[in-house]
């Protein structure tokens, strides 16, 4: 269990972190730091947040949110991706990865003036702040593209535009649930920021804002965990989507 | 003494040279394939590239196939110029026909034909580590290459179905190439070619990683190609002198000549005239074990 490399049971791998966390806990309740409230306290909010509506409601809000940007950004990051091939459109795809930089604060205003209302606002900021990440990493899953994949169309008489079909599209669109999977955290890192924008819809963002704001430091951590869990869970739904639908991600 | 003449120029390498970074890897390689005509009989021909290791077979091999350009020189390789090369399909001599619209045997004359200098996809190739596409069942990347070949029209799946018959993968068709041996996916790789219905089959290493058992297997099985239609050539590039001498009609050494920095063919000999070709149990010959020496001697 000490050595590099080694190999250990499923379940022996399930009991390790089952034991590490509940260390971790108990060190936490056994000796409180300052104003962070200790783990019991925060399981009760817990407990009383998942029998009210009022958390369910909103998860829900910010989870139709996340999955209209996703479905968009896959859409526009795909579309880009895979004319970056094609020399002409090459540099809007690396400039598209170069927004990576542009802050979003600074563009709140601009989306402003674009969208018709709140909801518009939320779906365009929170794409436009995930389209760079995805394409970011679809490219290099593109250029990593070995050789030999191209060579193989090559002898079978493929022309260009079916290399690409066969390569890229066909042949990454296992990576497309991969990208997703690794940038989720950005998705659900911002809505919280554009769902501080527009409150009136709601959205568990709204919600964090709101117990921030009275320094209900108990509930904000318990609505912490509630995003942590729900990131793990798509993380786990992602990789299980994969592997079925590309069986031979499992090999 | 068997008969046979030469007929039709198949393949004609004309000055090739390749140079990486100012070092010169090849220089001045000529050689050409002809058709060999043995009176009665329809066959094709396997002929072998031979060389020691780092000599420059592969990046041959890969200029051949027409997937890198040379710095000089061109590959030439028979083909109708109006409708582009003649595709054809391998048929076994005892296997029950996969084609059956294309019964009549190959016209030896009176059929326009050109050289014209190759393509990437006029030859078939098989890559030295046999690649797949990771994402596609055996099955699948067959539909592929059966797809490209107009003469297999509405019979691509009696196609794929009779050759992994032939070639003992009928259990594997549904499997992904990572759950392949390598002799399977080596078989995988050569059918493929195959169904593509290319004349040219090139091979980098056929014979290199096979265990005994398997090797023998392949040998038979890259013959039984040969033999299966006139236009059928062979092309291997290999070091395992005795395994490729024993299976071809003509070989050519890959090897340094004085005065020229890069590798280039230093002998040429004509197995059938030796009566080399053509034969079971070659091995056992002294003339074999006389050929094999002069070739070790050249490398
Ligand atoms: N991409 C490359 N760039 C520079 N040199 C290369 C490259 N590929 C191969 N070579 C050189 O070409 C020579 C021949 O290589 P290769 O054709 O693979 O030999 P082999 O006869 O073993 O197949 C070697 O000396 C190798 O170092
Ligand atoms: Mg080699």
């Amino acid at each position: 269990m000490f050595k590099p490399f080694e190999r250990i049971h499923r379940t022996t791998v399930i009991m390790l972190v089952a034991i590490q966390v509940i260390v971790l806990l108990s060190i936490w309740q056994a000796a409180p730091v300052g104003l962070i409230p200790s783990p019991l306290r925060i399981g009760e909010a817990l407990g009383g947040l998942f029998t009210s509506s009022l958390l369910w409601d909103n998860v829900l809000v910010s989870l139709l949110l996340t999955l209209k940007a996703l479905f968009y950004s896959v859409l526009i990051t795909l579309v880009f991706s895979y004319l970056s091939v094609v020399p002409f459109f090459r540099p809007l795809a690396h400039f598209i990865v170069k927004c990576r930089y542009l802050t979003l604060t600074g563009l709140i205003f601009i989306f402003t003036l674009l969208t018709r209302d709140g909801s518009q606002l939320k779906l365009s900021l929170l794409v436009f702040g995930i389209v760079p990440f995805f394409t970011t990493s679809f490219l290099s899953v593109i250029l990593q593209t070995n050789a030999q994949e191209f060579e193989l169309c090559q002898t079978l008489g493929y022309s260009r535009w079916q290399s690409l079909y066969e390569v890229i599209v066909v042949g990454k669109a296992d990576q497309v649930f991969e990208v997703v999977r690794q940038n989720f955290a950005i998705a659900w890192m911002m809505i919280t920021m554009v769902e501080g924008l527009s409150m009136s819809e709601g959205g568990i963002g709204t919600l964090l804002i709101k117990y921030n704001k009275y320094n209900d430091l108990v509930h904000v951590i318990a609505l912490q965990a509630v995003i942590f869990g729900l990131g793990l869970f798509f993380d786990h739904l992602l990789g299980r989507l994969r592997h079925w639908f590309f069986p031979y991600t499992k090999l | 003494m068997t008969i046979y003449s030469k007929g039709e120029t198949l393949l004609q390498v004309k000055n090739i040279s390749l140079t990486y970074d100012n070092k010169c890897i090849l220089s001045d390689i000529n050689f050409s394939i002809d058709d060999i005509i043995r009176p009665g009989i329809q066959q094709g021909q396997v002929v072998s590239l031979i060389g020691r290791s780092g000599i420059g077979k592969t990046q041959l091999f890969r200029i051949l196939s027409g997937l890198q350009k040379p710095d000089k020189g061109e590959i030439l390789v028979r083909g109708c110029p109006e409708n582009g090369s003649p595709k054809n399909i391998t048929r076994f001599p005892d296997s029950a026909n996969i084609c059956p619209s294309d019964d009549e045997p190959p016209v030896r004359s009176g059929k326009p034909w050109t050289l014209r200098p190759v393509h990437a996809g006029d030859m078939g190739v098989i890559f030295q580590n046999y690649y797949q596409f990771g994402w596609r069942t055996v099955e699948q990347s067959l539909r592929l290459a059966a797809h490209q070949n107009k003469a297999l029209m509405g019979a691509e799946n009696d196609a794929i179905l009779e050759y992994a018959a032939q070639f003992d993968l009928s259990d594997v068709l549904k499997r992904y190439p990572k759950q392949l041996s390598g002799g399977q996916q080596q078989r995988v790789s050569i059918i493929q070619q195959l169904l593509k219905g290319s004349d040219f089959l090139l091979l980098d290493e056929p014979f290199s990683g096979l265990d005994v058992c398997v090797l023998d297997k392949v040998v038979s099985l890259l013959l039984k190609v040969s033999l299966s239609h006139e236009f059928k050539t062979l092309i291997i590039v290999s070091h395992d002198i005795v395994t490729t001498v024993a299976i071809s009609d003509t070989v050519f050494i890959l090897g340094k000549k004085n005065g020229l920095e890069g590798s280039t063919i230093v002998q040429s000999i004509d197995l059938m005239e030796r009566g080399l070709a053509w034969q079971e149990h070659v091995q056992e010959k002294k003339a074999f074990t006389e050929t094999i020496r002069e070739i070790k001697a050249c490398l």
